[in-house]
Formats: structure tokens, C-alpha cells, sequence
């Protein structure tokens, strides 16, 4: 509010002085405006005023270039984060990934879990390890089984007809369960009928 | 129709295959790239469980699929299986592991014989990671890569199972309870009482067995 007041009063005083010549001649009086800027006792000589240059600011020296215009706040904006779609400067949080039922360790969606693959490699490493060095260089004509201690004892020898042994001198990791056998060992049932048992 | 079925010509493969072969850079040029891949389909022939890179695994899968798909269609007195199988098999005595102990393996199998895992990546690790994958042979002797969910009990099929049994067990209570009362309507009729009580108790005691289960 005041600063639109003070704009309204100085404009009216440049009328003001305007219309000085208008009214006494070609010499105007001394300005009114300089005079209530200066407020001071000293009287300014008409002589005093002289053209700006930019000689007396620099002298000797040299200016640099410097931007001309202000950036617009979009490209201030996308300077400081960039832009989602593009070049996304801050933090963006991760949505893929999920807690693993077996380990409860983080695992990414779609991969395999970190903790329970782990695992699973050094066992297999192990055993691909023992294998190889049962077979050697023979030609491999047989199905491998792998036991572990004390499984070889369990079931009779015409169980593992046609298959090649490969005894891990170890006993068998809690994780890995002993059903996966069952398959390759048991024999196919003879009956027809599909009928649920465990009655009662 | 003299024309042969295109489909009994070629191998039918149960794993998708890309339109143009990956161009695995190799400085020996595309030579140098068959080179690598019989690499790669002998080892996961070897060790059935290999990991290596995921384009790599990959491309290799299709080579190694085609490769026992022929061997199970021709058995080894077949020459052109034969010498394809000595020039993807870099050792030869793996050649007999081809004919002898994979196509009777996979002879029955509906679906492919080989899997294909996404390798777990480290974390966050870079942008321009290479990907890997676990390639394995079904029915190896391994420990299972994913865990054994065949024990869920909200698999469909688990769940229709139960269904199953829940309703053979309905069927076998509903017997029972048709026999018991049929005996005691026997006993009853020997003591002389009305018929229009009888059949009145005998629904009332086959719906019995029926409706205890249910609460349960």
C-alpha cells in the first residue's frame, strides 16, 4: 500500500517539474525531486550531474559474462531433481522387493532369494565336486544317486539297481529333505483305484 | 494330402525360442560363439546345474533342449543324431550320458527338461550388472533350487483333494448310519411298533453323522 502511495506522489512531482519551463521560461528551477531526496543543507550545482559511464566503475579492468536473464523455475527445478520419467535425482524407493517364507531374509521379486540360493550352491558345489571325482573319466552310463551317511544301510541293494552311488562323507543337511528320493526308488503302485486313505 | 505334417518333422521343443539367434560377442566371431555355447551344453550335460549369464544360459537352453528332444526321437543308431551330439559334446564320454541316462530319463516328460532361474544380484550393485542364471536338468540329484511348495495346503489341488476326502468321508458316514438304523428298524419291527416312526427316525439318524462333520 505505502510503496504504490510513494510511486503516485513521484510521479506527480515530475508533472510537477514538467510544467516549470512551461510556465517561467526555458530554465527550469532546480529539481523539487532531488531536492527532498537530498534533504540536505548543501546546494546542488546544475554542473554536478554528468552522463553515467561505465569507464569510472571498471577503469583498467574487463567484466566477465554473467547470465543476462533469470532461469525460470521449471528449469531451476528439473536442474535440482530432475525428472521422473528421465533422470530422477533423488532417492526413489524400491517396491519390488519381498520378504522370503522360508529364511525371512529380502529377496527381489521375480530372482531367486539371496540366503536360501546360497545355500542350495555350496551343497551343490559339494556334491557336483564328489561326483566328479567318483566318475572320472569314464562314460557316464548310469543315473547318480547321492547318499549321505548312513542312508546306504537303509534300504536293500536292489533299491539303487542300475543307479551309480555317490557317498557324501557327511550327513544330510536338515533343509534337504530325503522324500526327493522317493520317486526315482519306489515303485509304481498297482492299484487302480484313486482313493484317498488316512480315514478317520 | 501327400504332404508331411511339418510339426512330426521337427523336434517340438516345451521352451519358448527368440526369432533370431543372441549375437554373443565373442572376438572370434560367430565361430567363436558356437564354441562357447557347446561349451556351456556340455558343462550343464555335465553338472546339471550350471550358473552362468542370463543371455548366455539362455541361448544355450534352446541348443541343449533340441540336442536331448533328438536323442529321445532317434536313439543312437541314428547318424545324424549321433554326429550332432559328438560336436555339441566337447568330452565324449558324455555322449553315453546323452543316450544312455538323459533321453530314458526325459522319455516320458510333458514338459521341458531343463529350468531356467533369475540368479539372485548383489544389492543395490551397479546399473550395467550383468545378469545371471541357474540352468539345471530336471530330476537332477541336487538340492531343489526353489523350495518344495507341493506341501501348501492352498494349492488347487491340495484343496480339491481335501474336498475329496472330506467327501468320501460324508459317503462312508451316510453308509454306516443307513446300516445301523436298517438294524435297528429290524429289531424294531420285531417289537411291533408303528412304521411311521421307523422312517421318521431313520432320516433323522443318517443326517446325524452328516451334520457332526460339518461343525467339526
Amino acid at each position: 500500500m505505502i510503496p504504490r502511495i510513494l510511486v503516485r506522489l513521484e510521479v506527480l512531482l515530475q508533472h510537477m517539474e514538467h510544467s516549470f519551463p512551461v510556465l517561467f521560461g526555458t530554465k527550469p528551477p532546480p529539481s523539487i525531486v532531488s531536492l527532498v531526496a537530498s534533504n540536505s543543507s548543501v546546494p546542488i550545482s546544475s554542473n554536478s550531474v554528468e552522463p553515467f559511464s561505465l569507464k569510472d566503475l571498471i577503469g583498467d579492468g574487463f567484466l566477465w559474462a554473467v547470465p543476462r536473464n533469470r532461469r525460470t523455475i521449471e528449469k531451476r527445478l528439473k536442474r535440482k531433481f530432475g525428472h521422473p520419467d528421465y533422470v530422477w535425482k533423488l532417492i526413489k524407493p524400491k517396491t519390488t522387493l519381498r520378504t522370503c517364507n522360508q529364511c525371512g531374509h529380502d529377496y527381489e521379486v521375480g530372482l531367486l532369494c539371496p540366503h536360501c540360493y546360497d545355500k542350495v550352491r555350496k551343497e551343490t558345489e559339494l556334491i557336483q565336486e564328489k561326483i566328479q571325482k567318483e566318475l572320472g573319466l569314464d562314460p557316464v552310463d548310469k543315473e547318480v544317486i547321492v547318499l549321505y551317511d548312513g542312508e546306504k544301510g537303509e534300504k536293500p541293494n536292489e533299491q539303487w539297481n542300475g543307479k551309480r552311488i555317490v557317498e557324501m562323507q557327511r550327513p544330510r543337511p536338515m533343509w534337504f529333505s530325503k522324500n526327493l528320493m522317493q520317486k526315482t526308488t519306489q515303485p509304481a503302485a498297482t492299484t487302480e483305484e484313486a482313493k484317498p486313505n488316512e480315514l478317520g | 494330402m501327400n504332404q508331411a505334417e511339418v510339426s512330426k518333422l521337427m523336434s517340438q521343443l516345451r521352451v519358448s525360442i527368440p526369432k533370431k539367434p543372441r549375437r554373443l560377442r565373442n572376438p572370434d566371431g560367430p565361430e567363436g560363439r558356437l564354441n562357447k555355447l557347446r561349451k556351456t551344453v556340455s558343462a550343464l550335460v555335465k553338472h546339471e546345474r550350471i550358473e552362468l549369464n542370463s543371455a548366455r544360459a539362455h541361448e544355450a537352453r534352446g541348443y541343449a533342449e533340441r540336442l536331448i528332444s533328438e536323442a529321445i526321437r532317434h536313439g543312437d543308431c541314428h547318424k545324424a543324431t549321433m554326429d550332432m551330439a559328438n560336436f555339441w559334446m566337447v568330452e565324449k564320454q558324455l555322449v553315453h550320458k546323452l543316450f544312455k541316462v538323459l533321453a530314458p530319463r526325459f522319455v516320458n516328460c510333458p514338459v521341458s527338461y531343463t529350468r531356467m532361474y533369475k540368479a539372485p544380484r548383489q544389492y543395490p550393485g551397479p546399473v550395467t550388472e550383468i545378469r545371471r542364471a541357474v540352468l539345471e536338468l530336471r530330476g537332477n540329484p541336487y538340492p531343489p533350487v526353489k523350495p518344495d511348495m507341493t506341501q501348501n495346503r492352498n494349492l488347487i489341488h491340495n484343496v480339491l483333494l481335501d474336498e475329496a476326502k472330506k467327501q468320501y468321508r460324508y459317503e462312508k458316514y451316510a453308509q454306516i448310519a443307513a446300516k445301523l438304523t436298517a438294524g435297528e428298524s429290524k429289531a424294531e419291527a420285531k417289537s411291533t411298533e408303528s412304521a411311521d416312526g421307523n422312517q421318521k427316525e431313520h432320516t433323522a439318524t443318517v443326517e446325524e453323522p452328516v451334520d457332526t462333520k460339518e461343525e467339526k
